[in-house]
């Protein structure tokens, strides 16, 4: 087992990363950015390298600095999280080059999967089902126009690179297709220099349902059962669950052997996930994700695997040592992002300093976060600040032990996807398991009525207090006399204490 | 003292009056019992009404306030009588129309509306980019476009005034 590993992210999944590590007796080494001189990752770890720079290009992107820092501190291993070069095939192949392993798949498997045109056309050979539509890009809209006929409405234009819901447009009237491939393909081309988009037929009530995959070295591979991820909005996941309520065990079965075929096609070492979308009773390929997501608590909670202990324990050449027999899903666990947005205008991204915060804690309640007092939320990255995992013995239970500890939170200073979150998990659609993806962007956002004549006093009296608070407060010309008082009495002091140490 | 506040859409006047150093409430017109206690100075208060307490966690600056209760939040704007009065009269003059403010930081990336342009509630007016998300600004109502704050390719911050809209006769 290695001895020291650096990690190439920052926020809870660093952290995540380096707990796992610390547990198993190896040293950690965080790297940095000039924002994040701060941040909770590089205070945990036994080392801290600064990468300087403000933006992920200088800092997290920088293969470079990144390796370099590796090579400087003596980690054997890199850890790349989700995000960031997680799936860069180039990266994962030069830190080998330089003699350190990587943390993740073979670069070959990344570069099968990252492409979709191309994981697509292995995925159809290989025999796992996809969707209907194109395997090749196409150039201008009037391709696209044409190439619909075949496919039918309605039709979702993907990035060829794409990935995180860039570059992803649906379109369901012929009409909008010239505006919805030029705005796919110019936000691929910013997001990922690539504007290459490609055509599929869009499911009807889909469900985004995906299997966690687990590959050693020596050819033995198992599924960790399925995860629901189907609350989202702009495929930005907001609440995820495993197992999900409309997989039954024949079903589990199916889809975990497929997920097998599809990443033993590309060869894959290490923890992955197979992303399917469901839709009445069938499933089909989506994509290959070649990292640790950031929903993979849920998987850990109801199989007890600590999946970076696993990916460790891979990548340093260890056989699995369990069969897919050994492996039960036990009760039901959920998780809810914490985000840096604001649900009641449509998401939009929300920035400030965290001045106040309280968690959750009690039986089975996990939270994976970065977040401290006096933090300060920014555009430069992603904005999840957090997750919160729970477990209980069935859905209902894990229901309301989230809803229990989603109540318990507080995040002051930033509005936060938590709101969003409580709403979800008290509708009753949710609650009997009827939703599909589309569900949470027809949710509208809005705390309950009952409560605010009481918050609206709350309010108004919090009101009064700071205006009173200010009517007391020492005038600025009368603070001026105060502060020179105190100065010169200091002074006084100073001097006379001087003064005896001479005549001692 | 009468306060306007305004929660999910609905304005309430509370009046506080303060009575031998205790707070006399009334919330439109109608008594309400509630006594408010300072946990600590980060905003965490306990409101207690006939018999039950309500921890609140409440920031802001006294006109935009966001109160948190039990995972639920609420966000407040907050008006005296002046202030109130003041703003009618804004609002009245500028017939629905009025300034199109940024609700987030980022970088204007394309403008899709000129000056003299006639534009229907939730037009598409520009694009901002914010965390590489490209999100539309819609018009808030109908009208005609006055002016353009801002020009393509500049970064605004949250509140910053990105056009103004003259309502329609």
């Amino acid at each position: 087992m290695f001895d020291r590993i650096l990690i190439a992210n920052r926020g809870e999944i660093a952290l995540r990363v380096i707990r796992t590590a610390r547990e198993m007796g190896i040293e950690c080494v965080a790297v940095y950015s000039d924002v994040d001189d701060r941040a909770l990752h590089t205070r945990m770890a036994h080392v801290a390298v600064p990468l300087g720079g403000r933006t992920p290009a200088e800092s997290y992107l920088d293969q470079d600095k990144i390796i370099a820092a590796a090579l400087r501190t003596g980690a054997q291993a890199i850890h790349p999280g989700y995000g960031f070069l997680s799936e860069r095939a180039a990266f994962a192949q030069r830190v080998k080059d330089a003699g350190l392993v990587w943390i993740g798949p073979p670069p070959s498997a990344i570069d099968a999967m990252g492409d979709k045109i191309d994981s697509r056309r292995a995925m159809v050979k290989a025999g796992v089902p996809c969707v209907p539509g194109l395997t090749d890009p196409v150039d201008d809209p009037a391709a696209a126009a044409e190439a619909a006929k075949g496919i039918g409405f309605p039709i979702c234009i993907k990035a060829s690179a794409g990935g995180g819901g860039k570059g992803i447009r649906v379109v369901r009237e012929p009409g909008d297709l010239t505006s919805a491939f030029k705005a796919a393909s110019s936000e691929a081309l910013t997001s990922f220099g690539d504007g290459r988009v490609y055509l599929e037929r869009y499911l009807d009530q889909p469900r985004h349902i995906e299997v966690q995959v687990l590959f050693d070295a020596h050819g033995n591979g198992v599924h960790l059962f399925e995860r629901e991820c189907s609350i989202q909005r702009r495929h930005q996941k907001l609440v995820e669950e495993a197992p999900s309520v409309v997989i039954d065990p024949e079903t589990r079965r199916k889809m975990g052997e497929v997920a097998l075929r599809a990443a033993a096609a590309v060869g894959y070492e290490g923890a992955g996930t197979v992303e399917f979308l469901w839709s009445k009773g069938e499933f089909f390929f989506l994509e290959m994700n070649t990292r640790l997501q950031v929903e993979h608590p849920v998987t850990e909670m109801i199989t007890g695997i600590d999946l970076v202990r696993e990916q460790l324990r891979v990548a340093a050449g260890e056989p699995l040592g369990y069969t897919q027999e050994a492996l039960t899903p036990r009760g039901h666990a959920i998780e809810v992002r914490v985000n840096a947005e604001n649900p009641f205008q449509g998401f939009l991204p929300s920035t400030g300093t965290i001045s106040n915060l309280r968690t959750p804690g009690g039986p089975w309640t996990r939270l994976d976060s970065a977040m401290y007092r006096g933090m300060e939320v920014g555009l430069a990255y992603d904005p999840m600040l957090a997750k919160l995992i729970v477990w209980g013995p069935n859905r209902e239970q894990a229901i309301a032990r989230m809803v229990r500890a989603i109540q318990e939170t507080n995040v002051g200073g930033v509005h936060t996807s938590l709101p969003a979150a409580l709403q979800v998990l008290q509708h009753p659609a949710f609650r009997a398991g009827d939703f599909d993806t589309h569900f949470l962007e027809g949710l509208t956002i809005q705390s309950p009525e009952a409560y605010e004549a009481l918050i609206a006093v709350g309010a108004a009296i919090h009101r009064h207090r700071l205006a009173k608070r200010r009517a007391l407060a020492p005038s600025a010309s009368e603070r001026a006399g105060w502060t020179a008082r105190a100065r010169s009495e200091v002074t006084g002091l100073v001097q006379r204490a001087g003064t005896q140490e001479v005549s001692r | 003292m009468k306060t306007f506040v305004q929660v999910n859409g609905r304005t309430r006047e509370v009046e506080l009056v303060e009575r031998l150093g205790e707070l006399v409430v009334t919330v439109d017109g109608a008594p309400f019992e509630v006594s408010y206690n300072e946990v600590d100075a980060y905003g965490q208060v306990i409101l207690l009404h006939k018999g039950e307490g309500f921890a609140l966690s409440i920031e802001g600056d006294g006109h935009t306030t966001a109160v948190t209760l039990a995972g639920h939040r609420y966000d407040c704007a907050l008006e005296d009588e002046r202030e109130r009065a003041a703003n009618l009269a804004a609002r009245a003059a500028a017939k629905g129309g009025g300034p199109v403010k940024a609700v987030m930081p980022g970088v204007v990336l394309e403008l899709l509306v000129q000056p003299g342009d006639t534009v229907s509630e939730g037009q598409p007016l520009l694009i901002l980019e914010a965390m590489k998300m490209q999100n539309e600004i819609g018009a808030p109502g109908p009208g005609v476009v006055v002016t353009l704050h801002v020009e393509a390719g500049q970064a605004v911050a949250a509140g910053d005034k990105l056009l103004t809209l003259k309502g329609l006769e």
